[in-house]
């Protein structure tokens, strides 16, 4: 397999280099969810004083990796060495003991407190048992100030703009005598001068001695910044390289995953009449979207998160109606003003969140799947009990959902049976047009193959569906045309396999 | 992979056993309850002490019943109390001034819907939470009830109405009566009818149910009104009871109602409740305030045993429900 040699090369290469300049090696560091490996086994050296970016697909295991060295998760396997030595890193104040800090794409302070407490949090400063305010809020201004940072220690952290929050959340960390610093995502929400304040203290933290690890999908970032880039790939480190030695283009294809064909085979079905039509739909997260799905098709929308796909999906369902622009429902233009309307129309939504959004976990499995269709399922006033049960077993037979009875609780099944209960509900609801947010993630390997096969029988029995998803094999291989979201807008759309897929992986990361 | 998937059956049938456990639980409790208490003191078992004690537990229990459709949604009414002392008040003036008795009841009993309606509209379009409303109108509801009367009692006069609650139906008295009328419907509603599923839907995830086209407002008006006509219709057989309309009545109940329902196996987080629980809960809190007057126990050590008795059952119930 290539991704196995590959995977040699970064150990091979950080092997001799694991001498006194490294300050974290990970030796086959793995983490699994039940059947789902979120990071395969990965041996990986960062180097002191070092600028190491990690570039990847969401859901390539960034987010995991994070979460290991900084102990929020422990590992299911390997070895993390600290300056040689190894360290269990079970927990997050063992992380911070060590000089282990990461500062979050979403800001984890308290919007209450000023900035000054912020930055002491739990490490206040105290004389005879009472907080020293005055000394926290001048050392604090010290601190901001020697950043480079134009803020008052004094303001309430919730006052402040989101970028600038960020940057307090550095500084706080820049107080702990840190020496191994994570960034996930830290620009995405910052102005340009506010990202390059950042990055002139990242240098800093650098000449310091301190190692970053950055995490970004802005390609331009990475090559501004770093000093090495290591690629992941399905929670396969595929390749680390000197950012001297690679260009935009090798990253992006180490970057590509085109394993899907070993579950999936697209099969050819005959497109019918327009199910929906937008026309330079605008909304809360989304502008000028025009999209159209026939019966029988795929539409895919790919793009990162915060792209405005799923708020687009959401304005579709009733949520956050249309500012501007025009919906058609089979030719007919309509205003979806809510939930209840977009469901009567035909429409059906498997939404981003399971847990937040698509289920209510901790009532029985029956419940659940015959939610949308209580209204059909009466005896007079009363809920008919054998269509009940005859509606929720017909699912968990069709979609082989693995539980007993239909009474147990969702909390009971493993993700990717939950998946298939958020879907039955819709499946006995019968809608024309299908919507499905990110219906794999955190679903293993049998199970996404059921998914897809899903999708067939819908396209077959004339359904059109629209298919979220940040898993660009998932989106190039499924979808008959494929719409590219950026910054809530369309950057590019395609045919089926019109475009190769790292051109659609470029356009919805903007290099 | 899909044996690691599936939980093991036995786990499954003892979830599924897991409620009818718990009442019979309760059950045992109440029946241990009460052979402690004839033994420590014949006059317990009595018909006269037992007949008091249901009219003592039944006006509990129906709050009780009413809270419980609250509280499945992950809200709270804390106005109950309020509620029950205010109708005190609308009948007895509705009374005072001819109005036949059925008509001031139906109209007591709109009083309290319409309260609950209120609570619907500050929890749904104002975004307050359920918490904050109800308190605002408990306290206000008994100011305006005592601004209504002029801080006076009134009293009512139709001996039709009062002996209601005095009389007994095949040796059970007629307020135990009024539990059984009001908890047979109640079941049906919450077991049998998909209001009731979508009360548990909202309870559980308002978000999901809102995203399955369930109406969230309607279903959150609905429970507080419920709340509001169960309320109203204990205030009703409270006046009957003591013939008269005072707005201070029924002070505290709410607590008592709520205690009920928790002790009852209701979940302050929603999406778990019944209606025989929060029935059970109510009477075990009689039998213990009765067998504690029996016991010429001060009452002030009734309020701590009741207190001790909400943390001990809850605790259990919360460990067996995380184990099981």
């Amino acid at each position: 397999m290539a991704t196995e040699t590959e995977s040699a090369r970064p150990s091979g290469k950080a092997g001799p280099a694991a001498g006194n300049d490294c300050i974290l090696d990970l030796h086959g560091l793995y983490k699994n969810y039940g059947p789902i490996e979120a990071l395969k086994p990965t041996t990986l050296s960062f180097r002191r004083g070092e600028i190491h970016a990690i570039v990847g697909e969401n859901g390539a295991g960034k987010s995991t990796l994070i979460k290991l060295l900084t102990g929020v998760v422990r590992r299911s396997g390997g070895d993390i060495r600290w300056n040689g030595k190894v360290v269990p890193l079970g927990n997050p104040l063992e992380a911070i003991a060590l000089g282990i800090n990461a500062v979050h794409q979403e800001v984890v302070l308290c919007k209450h407190l000023s900035v000054a407490e912020n930055i002491f949090l739990g490490d206040e400063k105290v004389r005879l048992g009472l907080l020293q305010k005055r000394r926290m809020k001048v050392l604090a201004q010290a601190i901001l100030d020697d950043l480079g940072f134009n803020i008052s220690a004094g303001a309430t952290l919730g006052s402040l703009t989101i970028g600038q929050q960020q940057l307090v959340a550095t500084a706080r960390a820049s107080e702990r005598g840190i020496r191994f610093l994570i960034f996930d995502e830290p620009t995405a929400y910052l102005t340009r001068q506010e990202a390059a304040q950042l990055f002139t203290l990242i240098r800093r933290f650098k000449a310091e001695g301190v190692t970053i690890v950055y995490i970004s999908h802005r390609m331009e970032e990475v090559f501004e910044l770093a000093d090495r880039v290591s690629v992941l790939r399905d929670g396969n480190l595929v390749g680390t390289r000197d950012i001297a030695d690679t260009n935009e283009a090798e990253l992006v294809s180490l970057m590509i995953n085109r394993t899907l064909d070993q579950i999936y085979h697209k099969e050819t079905i005959p497109q019918g009449e327009v199910l929906l039509e937008t026309r330079d739909l605008c909304g809360k997260g989304f502008e000028d979207i025009s999209i159209t799905v026939h019966a029988g098709e795929i539409v895919g929308l790919y793009g990162l998160i915060g792209a405005g796909r799923s708020e687009f999906a959401l304005s579709l369902f009733g949520r956050n109606p249309r500012t501007s622009g025009e919906i058609l429902w089979k030719g007919k233009p309509v205003s979806i003003t809510s939930e209840r309307r977009a469901i009567d129309l035909g429409i059906a939504l498997s939404p981003e969140s399971r847990r937040d959004q698509g289920l209510n976990v901790n009532l029985p499995i029956g419940l659940n799947i015959n939610l949308p269709i209580y209204d059909r399922l009466t005896w007079g006033p009363l809920v008919n009990a054998r269509e009940e049960a005859r509606s929720a077993d017909r699912q968990i037979a069709d979609l082989s959902i693995k539980t007993p009875t239909r009474r147990a609780l969702v909390s009971s099944l493993s993700g990717g049976n939950q998946q298939k209960v958020v879907i039955g509900k819709w499946l006995n609801h019968g809608a024309d047009l299908f919507i499905f947010d990110e219906p794999t993630v955190g679903v293993d390997v049998g199970t996404k193959a059921e998914i897809y096969r899903l999708f067939a029988d819908l396209l077959k029995r004339g359904a059109g569906i629209i298919l979220i998803s940040s898993y660009l094999p998932e989106v190039y291989e499924l979808a008959d045309t494929l719409h590219v979201f950026r910054g809530g807008k369309l950057a590019g759309s395609h045919g089926f396999r019109d475009a190769p897929d790292e051109s659609v992986l470029a356009e919805a990361i903007g290099v | 992979m899909t044996t690691t998937e599936l939980a093991p059956p036995g786990a499954q049938a003892a979830k599924r056993n897991y409620s009818f456990l718990f009442a019979l639980t309760l059950l045992g409790l109440l029946a241990a309850l009460c052979i402690v208490l004839t033994i420590a003191n014949p006059i317990f078992m009595t018909d006269r002490n037992i007949s008091n004690l249901l009219r003592q537990g039944s006006m509990i229990a129906i709050l009780a019943v009413g809270q419980t459709f609250v509280i499945i949604t992950a809200g709270i009414d804390l106005s109950v109390g309020a509620i029950v002392g205010f109708s005190t008040v609308v009948i007895a003036l509705l009374i005072q001034a001819g109005v036949p008795t059925s008509l001031a009841i139906l109209i007591t009993l709109m009083v309290g819907a319409g309260i609950g309606m209120f609570h619907g509209f500050g929890i749904t379009r104002m975004g307050l939470p359920p918490f904050i409303i109800t308190l605002a109108t408990l306290t206000s509801l008994r100011g305006i009830g005592l601004v209504m009367t002029n801080g006076s009692t009134i009293s009512i006069n139709d001996k039709g109405f009062t002996e209601f609650a005095t009389q007994s139906f095949l040796g059970i008295p007629s307020l135990f009566w009024m539990v059984i009328l009001v908890s047979v419907p109640a079941y049906v509603f919450l077991d049998h009818s998909r209001w009731g599923r979508y009360l548990f839907a909202v309870g559980s995830n308002r978000e999901s149910a809102r995203l399955s086209g369930v109406s969230v407002p309607r279903t959150i008006y609905l429970a507080y009104s419920l709340s509001g006509v169960f309320a109203a219709f204990v205030g009703v057989l409270l006046a009957m009871r003591i013939g008269i309309g005072n707005a201070t009545q029924a002070d505290g109940w709410e607590l008592l109602a709520i205690a009920s329902t928790v002790i009852g196996g209701t979940s302050l987080f929603g999406a778990i409740g019944s209606i025989h629980g929060p029935l059970i809960g109510a009477f075990i809190l009689a039998v213990i305030n009765n067998g504690a007057n029996l016991l010429n126990v001060n009452s002030f050590w009734q309020r701590i045993i009741t207190g001790v008795l909400i943390i001990v059952i809850v605790f259990f119930d919360q460990l067996r429900r995380r184990s099981g």
